[in-house]
């Protein structure tokens, strides 16, 4: 259902295909200066002549063709539009223009009609007139007009017939497959028409809406959502999306706004109000957009942090990570509008209505563990009635709640920007920062009606993150083929039977085992030494190695004993404390004059908090 | 405008399908009548400040949602809210349908009470509203209707119109034995245009011989007193009325595409008799 209508691909003059008809190029004998021909036909039983057919960029280029066995009303020939399936090679939707070489006077007709049909019922993603493959200066569309399997007269009103004395866009289209299939469609009778049965013709700006929004001088808007409607003969009525040149625009006050051609709306001076509203020909058309302007823009401090050091959100300052919105509407409760607006080249977020709100930053997730802060700079454009309480929520992939802080902003901050710089550790119930995905705006107490947000970032202030105190991640999967090991302890692995880690030696240290990210491990907690015992004794005599991860962040001192019938036992020192996991593998001739026909006993000895996974012999 | 028996409705549309008449511009046999002398006897030019109710010396409000919707299974709530009906300033009377959410609030006027007469001119110069479920009209009930009950009063619709077909309208009769789904009816239809696009003139012809329906002058329609399969119950004053319905049996609901507010702009009636 995309609408690409912009590129040019084949350009076939209809001429080839159809033979001449009436023609919009002027006869010799009735040469007038500045006239053009009004020959309405486009297409009744063949094309008129000097019509030329292009398709659109990306489109199928052989959707269009001549038929002459299924037409309306059994005339010579109708339009045919075959809609490609979805991932047809030769291109994905139906899409082109019929354009004439020399310019109609199209002033004498008020619409475009035709008889469609398909071969189900499906909504055409667009058809209208007016595009010529250039500026496109009076392109008038229909979006999602609705055809069916039964021959129906379809309607396109001319906003203002008194615009078009020379144009070349006489129709166009672009349609693409409905639920990924293709189907065809038939157009026939195409031609402008000067009809009394449509009427009440209704203009709208803004979609008929009276906006009002506060602004500053640099601000810059533009003029959307303009339509015209007009009753179609059944008493319904017909919209129609209409290009900018069929209205004309005026500012109340242009000392304070100023509207072009083309609506685009600037600020330039304040404090005071400007509406800009718009007439085609004499006609008011609904809608209107009334700034407030305060006069010149305040812009939030520059951040001075390096780029290096920021995961930006929402910045000129800075790349920003992809968002996926900054205003989720979330149904049914949110209330919070967006009127975002852009000053001096400078984007700010501003929210009107404000309940909460949400920005959703999860395609990817954002990775911030190795930023410290978040920071952002909002503006509250209104008179506080009290002291407002603005609450942030952070929320993290798999947390169970979001993690919240909550700032008070004094009613003497109204009206000037304030920083809000908050170290994570300073967000209650943050339990991660590593697939950060949304931040919420929350209104705590109702105290603020709107405000500007600006530099959403977060960063890192340069002081090392805190230690780790356990490991954020398990220790890695050992690749020995299972043949080759005899393992102790191991997710791994299948154990020995009958091994106690835990047996009492009259030692302090706690044992336990913790799991972490679905892998268990054992946990020394102060240790001062501490056994394993195994269910008799061992032969490792064909093993070679001893196999070892170990994880402390505090340990100064960890020896590894292995032990046979005697005791005879041999330790070996390891190097503590470590960063991040280290695996060791021990060749078993260092624990020497320990008997690996018959070990029957682990011991570990030293101090601190020690992880331990993976403990197996293998060659 | 009264169809009490909805099972009349099937085939009263396949008949108006059947019998739809496109009248041409040029002058015909039919339209050399009589010459006739009418002396104006009662009128209102709406001619007084925006704003204000119709004339309460000329007007009587029909309020409410009348028994099963004004017997008719209309939609619309009539209430006397200057919002509904009032008077434009520049020389109208405006009514005035909206839709109130899920409901519609719209206006009835008539003379009951204040002004009927016998035979005559009745005309009335208005545009009408639009849109489908849409059902405005001019029409008149005989003043007896108090002591004779529908239909045996009589009923002449001058104009009445479905807004899904802006430009067709009727004139009918309503009497004993040819009422509701089977009245004595023709419609007049406008090529190439529509009768909510600009002001024309309905009106009605009537004497003890025959009752003549006009659109802008344009004799379309003759009913003589031998015509209907019933009694002929129009030797008796009538009173006039004016309203927008929405809804009922007549036109259909509106739907959700029917454009609202929606306006019949009326610029005046006049009632004349016939000076011999």
């Amino acid at each position: 259902m995309k609408t690409h209508f912009i590129k040019l691909l084949h350009y076939v003059p209809m001429g080839l295909l159809v033979l001449l008809f009436l023609s919009c190029e002027r006869d010799l004998e009735d040469l007038k200066p500045a006239e053009f021909a009004s020959n309405p036909e486009i297409f009744i039983d063949g094309f008129s002549a000097g019509l030329n057919y292009a398709a659109f960029g990306a489109s199928v280029p052989t959707a269009f063709d001549l038929d002459k066995a299924v037409s309306y009303n059994n005339t010579a020939a109708s339009m045919r539009f075959e809609v490609p399936d979805a991932g047809d090679p030769r291109g994905a939707y139906a899409g082109g223009s019929f354009f004439t070489e020399v310019p109609c006077d199209l002033s004498p007709y008020n619409a475009l009609t035709f008889w469609a049909k398909a071969t189900q019922a499906a909504d055409i993603d667009v058809v209208g007139f007016g595009n010529d493959l250039g500026e496109s200066k009076f392109q008038v569309t229909i979006l999602g007009l609705a055809v069916n399997t039964n021959w129906k007269k379809y309607i396109i009103p001319i906003p203002d017939p008194s615009k078009l004395t020379a144009e070349r866009g006489m129709f166009f289209y672009s349609e693409g497959p409905e639920d990924e299939k293709g189907y065809t469609f038939w157009i026939d009778e195409l031609k402008f028409e000067n009809l009394g049965t449509i009427a009440h013709k209704q203009f709208s700006i803004l979609n008929g809406e009276e906006n009002v929004e506060t602004a500053f001088v640099g601000v810059t808007k533009s003029i959307s959502g303009l339509s015209a409607s007009v009753n179609l003969p059944d008493g319904v009525n017909q919209k129609v999306f209409a290009a900018s040149a069929y209205f004309t625009f005026q500012s109340s006050d242009p000392s304070i706004a100023t509207v072009d051609a083309a609506g685009q709306v600037a600020v330039v001076g304040g404090p005071g109000t400007a509406a800009i509203t718009a007439k085609v020909g004499s006609e008011e058309a609904q809608g209107s957009l009334t700034l407030e302007s305060m006069g010149n823009f305040e812009q939030a401090p520059v951040p001075d942090k390096a780029p290096e050091d920021v995961i930006s959100l929402f910045s000129d300052t800075y790349s920003n990570v992809p968002v996926n919105y900054y205003n989720g509407y979330w149904a049914p409760y949110q209330t919070t509008l967006s009127a975002d607006f852009e000053v001096n080249g400078d984007h700010i977020l501003h929210y009107t209505d404000f309940n909460f709100v949400g920005v959703e930053f999860s395609s990817p997730t954002v990775d911030a563990t190795a930023m410290t802060h978040l920071y952002m700079d909002i503006y509250l454009p209104n008179a506080l009635p009290s002291n407002a309480q603005f609450k942030i929520e952070l929320v993290n992939q798999g947390a169970a709640a979001s993690a919240v802080y909550s700032k008070t902003i004094t009613t003497d901050q109204a009206q000037q920007w304030i920083s809000i710089d908050i170290p994570f550790a300073d967000f209650n119930g943050l339990t991660g920062t590593d697939k950060l995905f949304q931040i919420i705006f929350v209104n705590e107490n109702g105290a603020m009606s709107s405000f500007y947000a600006d530099n959403i970032f977060f960063y890192d202030d340069g002081t090392p993150p805190p230690p780790l105190t356990e490991p954020d991640v398990p220790a890695p999967t050992p690749t020995v083929a299972a043949v080759n090991v005899t393992s102790v302890y191991s997710d791994a692995y299948t154990a020995i039977a009958g091994t106690d880690f835990y047996p009492n030696w009259g030692q302090a240290t706690q044992v336990t085992e913790v799991e972490i990210q679905g892998n268990k491990m054992l946990k020394y907690a102060g240790l001062n030494y501490q056994g394993i015992q195994l269910a008799g004794g061992q032969n490792v005599s064909a093993m070679t190695h001893l196999h070892l991860d170990f994880w402390t962040a505090n340990s100064t001192a960890l020896n590894v004993f292995i032990i046979s019938t005697g005791p005879v036992e041999t330790g070996i020192a390891l190097s503590v404390p470590t960063t991040g996991w280290v695996s060791i593998d021990i060749p078993l001739s260092q624990f020497a004059p320990v008997n690996l026909n018959d070990v029957i006993q682990f011991k570990f000895d030293g101090n601190g908090d020690i992880y331990l996974d993976n403990i197996y012999f293998r060659k | 405008m009264k169809t009490k028996n909805i099972t009349f409705k099937l085939t009263f549309f396949a008949a108006w399908l059947l019998t739809i008449s496109f009248f041409g511009c040029k002058p015909d046999d039919f339209q050399k009548l009589d010459e006739r002398n009418w002396s104006l006897v009662w009128s209102d030019e709406f001619d007084a400040a925006a704003g204000t109710l119709p004339d309460a010396a000329k007007w009587a409000f029909d309020l409410g949602t009348g028994e099963g919707g004004w017997g008719n299974a209309e939609l619309q709530n009539y209430i006397n809210n200057p919002e509904n009906i009032s008077l434009d300033g520049e020389g109208n009377l405006v009514i005035t349908a909206l839709r109130n959410g899920n409901g519609f609030t719209s206006a009835r006027i008539k003379t009951q009470g204040l002004f009927a007469q016998k035979y005559g001119r009745f005309e009335a110069r208005l545009i009408t509203p639009y849109g489908p479920g849409l059902w405005p009209a001019f029409w008149m009930l005989g003043e007896n209707i108090l002591t004779s009950p529908w239909p045996q009063c009589g009923e002449i619709d001058i104009m009445e119109l479905r807004g899904q077909e802006p430009h067709i309208i009727s004139g009918t009769i309503h009497g004993p034995g040819y009422s509701g789904g089977n009245p004595i009816t023709k419609q007049y239809a406008l090529v190439n245009n529509r009768f909510d696009a600009d002001y024309h003139i309905y009106a009605v012809e009537w004497d003890e011989n025959k009752i003549d329906f006009f659109v802008d002058d344009f004799l379309y329609q003759r009913i003589e007193r031998n015509d209907p399969p019933g009694e002929w119950v129009y030797d008796q004053p009538f009173f006039m009325i004016l309203n927008v319905a929405v809804g009922g049996n007549y036109v259909g609901f509106p739907t959700s595409e029917t454009p609202f507010p929606q306006k019949m702009v009326v610029d005046y009636v006049r009632v004349y008799k016939e000076v011999k």
